[in-house]
């Protein structure tokens, strides 16, 4: 049950009826990116006109999984890597919800990679926002599988040598209908791609890129937040439908951006119900909604 | 360059000493243990640990294999396959890390690994919390590993070197987690001496699998399937292994005040002003910063009251701590940790020191539980001195609850 309250008096911003102000002071730091894409993501909320009494966020752990307990909807804050899993029953135990997942670069693709790449496979129609730090941030700057090569981490005081992952490309393989990949300074676009996912059923993933001047910034000197957005604006290029091979990122080169896969293709759901008609016939009646008394 | 080499060969035989904190120092024992194979994965209060590693790996002054793995579970297993061909490892975690790699943590000692890790105890989710508490550590209690609970950075830099000794030993072969209280001694800072290089050769002999080394010279199988057959069997050469760790590490003790010319002393528990002592506290890791001062300030007032700090939870020292105990009129567990459900709702260090206590021949003083500290909560010198009175009641032969919360909120 949604407490967004709309005709909120006191609020002084179109976001704050979604934020819990008894949890303000967050946690992030200056210059972080997350928040912005919260504001993104609330901003999407209203243009959609989303029902947010069938919507449900579920975050992993670390500095994004804090997203769930900072908004006024119905959220869940779980367990580290598995916010995809418990999405997954979420939406096969009540189908209509409209699922996000919205978690961070280490909790969706090292401790929880498996899990992405099949939900990605099964198709579960998920909606994932996935920030992209580069790194570990609530746990001092760790190297991250997303941490691009010669980037400089806490435990690669010299540089990084293994490569990174490039995320669409991963997800595209795996099989996601919907894969867009913005910095925090694209904030109209990436509340539009946001919006677009909404509506896409199946597995839909955004990687949003987002400055942490605490611990990537700051040990690569790629300066404060203000510096971040100057990179992002100056580096970024869009390449809607670019093959996703080849948007792979570097330390500090171009970010290639854009909405790279948009196909459909049956979800995991769809599937299901198709298979048991063909072997059961009439005999199987499809299940509805979960009625929580 | 001759005086350069001059140097190095000081260093590697004088004793240093610096400002450290327990993290530090457990990366230090890493350093000196020459460890090959180390595999981390960032959870709080544990990932210090990575740090400190990573700078010394990348300065060039720990010639190992580092892999920041995608999660603990795959950290422990590379580490466990890593011994098992030979390399001498560490790794790590906290809290629900540690959990996570529960199954890597039950075939490790199964299949005679001679891990040595480090927990920074942590509090389980959920709620949520980054403070110290023992259920991570004390959850492969039963499974054959090795679990001694330090307090100091020193402490934690020597009882490194001593659990590779003890874990690597032919006889012993199974893994050995040290116990960091998270934050208290994770990130906290002490003058640590860090023993020369000579001397950790001297004690420490290189890691040798012997016949068990999995090698193409040497065509062994390991973790066969053997089903009902043979399950007992390997069961009870886990039961001796572990039977003779209590004479393993003391040889261990004995051997490091040789030839480090410092002494823990017993090396399962440690008694402190217990001598004349009518009571006694008791628990594990840094409970005993907080106990320390407490007991000074009631002994200024007349109370004979000492502290017990246990230190080697596995093997759990029974026959030596019942004999201790029985001296006492009353004891008082202090547990940082909880056991729902279990024998008058008491916690686990309880449990272990009550069976020890009432199996043995001897007095059986009364032994009271306190659920204390949990999350990170301070043990303040008010709650230290409920739980005495407590205590003197019992000692007094009045009835007390058998557990008791101390420090909750009203
Ligand atoms: S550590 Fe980095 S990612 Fe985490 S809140 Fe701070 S800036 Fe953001």
């Amino acid at each position: 049950m949604s407490e967004v309250d709309f005709e909120c008096a006191e609020c002084t911003n179109p976001v704050e009826p979604f934020l819990r102000s008894e949890r303000m002071p967050h946690i992030w730091c200056p210059g972080c990116g997350i928040g912005t894409t919260v504001n993104c993501f609330t901003r999407a909320l209203i243009d959609s006109k989303a029902n947010l009494e069938k919507l449900v966020v579920v975050s992993g752990i670390g500095c994004t999984g804090r997203v769930a307990g900072y908004l006024k909807l119905d959220s869940f804050h779980t367990t580290h890597g598995r916010a995809i899993p418990f999405a997954t029953g979420l939406k096969l135990a009540n189908p209509k919800l409209t699922v996000v997942v919205y978690a961070g670069d280490g909790d969706l693709s090292a401790i929880g990679g498996n899990h992405l790449i099949h939900a990605a496979r099964r198709n579960i129609d998920l909606k994932v926002i996935c920030v992209n730090n580069l790194i570990y941030g609530m746990t001092g700057g760790q190297t991250a599988p997303t941490t691009p090569e010669h980037a400089t981490t806490s435990t690669n005081p010299y540089g990084t040598f293994e490569p990174g992952f490039n995320l669409p490309h991963l997800v595209d393989a795996a099989g996601a209908v919907y894969v867009a990949r913005w910095t925090t300074f694209h904030v109209r676009q990436v509340a539009r791609s946001m919006q677009e996912a909404f509506k896409k059923k199946g597995f839909s993933f955004i990687e949003i890129i987002s400055p942490c001047p605490t611990l990537y910034q700051r040990r690569n000197k790629m300066g404060d937040g203000l510096d971040a957005m100057k990179y992002y604006k100056q580096a970024s290029k869009v390449k809607n439908g670019a093959p996703t091979g080849e948007v792979g990122l570097t330390k500090t080169g171009e970010i290639a951006v854009g909405k790279f896969v948009d196909r459909d293709r049956p979800d995991y759901r769809e599937l299901m119900v198709h298979r048991f008609h063909e072997s059961l016939g009439d005999e199987y009646v499809e299940t509805g909604e979960l009625v929580c008394s | 360059m001759a005086q350069m080499v001059e140097t190095l060969e000081q260093q590697h035989k004088t004793d240093e000493t610096a400002l450290i904190t327990g993290s530090e120092a457990i990366a230090v024992a890493c350093k000196l243990a020459d460890v090959d194979v180390i595999t981390a994965y960032p959870i709080r209060p544990y990932d210090t640990v990575m740090q400190y590693v990573s700078k010394l790996v990348s300065h060039g002054e720990l010639d190992c294999e580092y892999i920041v793995a995608e999660g603990e579970h795959s950290q422990f297993e590379i580490v466990k396959h890593a011994s098992a061909v030979g390399a001498r490892v560490f790794c790590g975690s906290s809290g629900v890390g540690w959990m996570y790699a529960m199954e890597a943590l039950t075939v490790t000692p199964a299949l005679r690994i001679p891990m040595v890790a480090m927990v920074g105890n942590r509090a389980l989710d959920d709620p949520g919390a980054f403070g110290v508490e023992h259920n991570d550590a004390l959850t492969v209690r039963d499974l054959g590993w090795m679990l001694v609970w330090v307090d100091t950075a020193q402490e934690a830099l020597d009882t490194a070197l001593i659990a590779y000794r003890v874990a690597e030993d032919r006889r012993i072969f199974l893994p050995c987690a040290i116990s960091c209280d998270g934050a208290f001694l994770t990130h906290s800072q002490a003058l640590v001496k860090i023993p020369a290089q000579e001397k950790v050769n001297e004690f420490l002999p290189r890691y040798n699998r012997g016949d068990l080394l999995l090698h193409p010279d040497n065509p062994i199988t390991v973790a066969p399937q053997v089903n009902e057959d043979w399950v007992m069997e390997i069961r009870r050469q886990n039961y001796a292994a572990m039977e003779r760790t209590t004479a393993v590490i003391k040889e261990a003790y004995a051997d490091f005040e040789r030839i480090f010319g410092r002494s823990y002393g017993n090396p399962f528990f440690e008694e402190y002003m217990t001598e004349d002592a009518d009571i006694v506290l008791m628990g594990m890791g840094t409970l005993s910063i907080p106990m320390k001062v407490a007991i000074r300030q009631m002994r200024k007032e007349g109370k004979k009251i000492g502290f017990v700090r246990l230190r080697w939870f596995r093997p759990f020292p029974a026959e030596a701590l019942a004999k201790s105990l029985g001296r006492f009129k009353a004891v008082g567990v202090v547990d940082r940790d909880y056991s729902f459900g279990s024998p008058y709702m008491s916690g686990v260090v309880t449990h272990e020191v009550r069976t020890a206590l009432y199996s043995a021949p001897g007095p059986k003083p009364p032994v009271l539980c306190f659920i204390c500290g949990l999350g990170g909560r301070e043990v303040t010198l008010p709650d230290i001195t409920r739980m005495t009175e407590s205590v003197y009641q019992a000692a007094e032969g009045k009835a007390q609850p058998l557990t008791q919360w101390i420090g909750l909120r009203e």
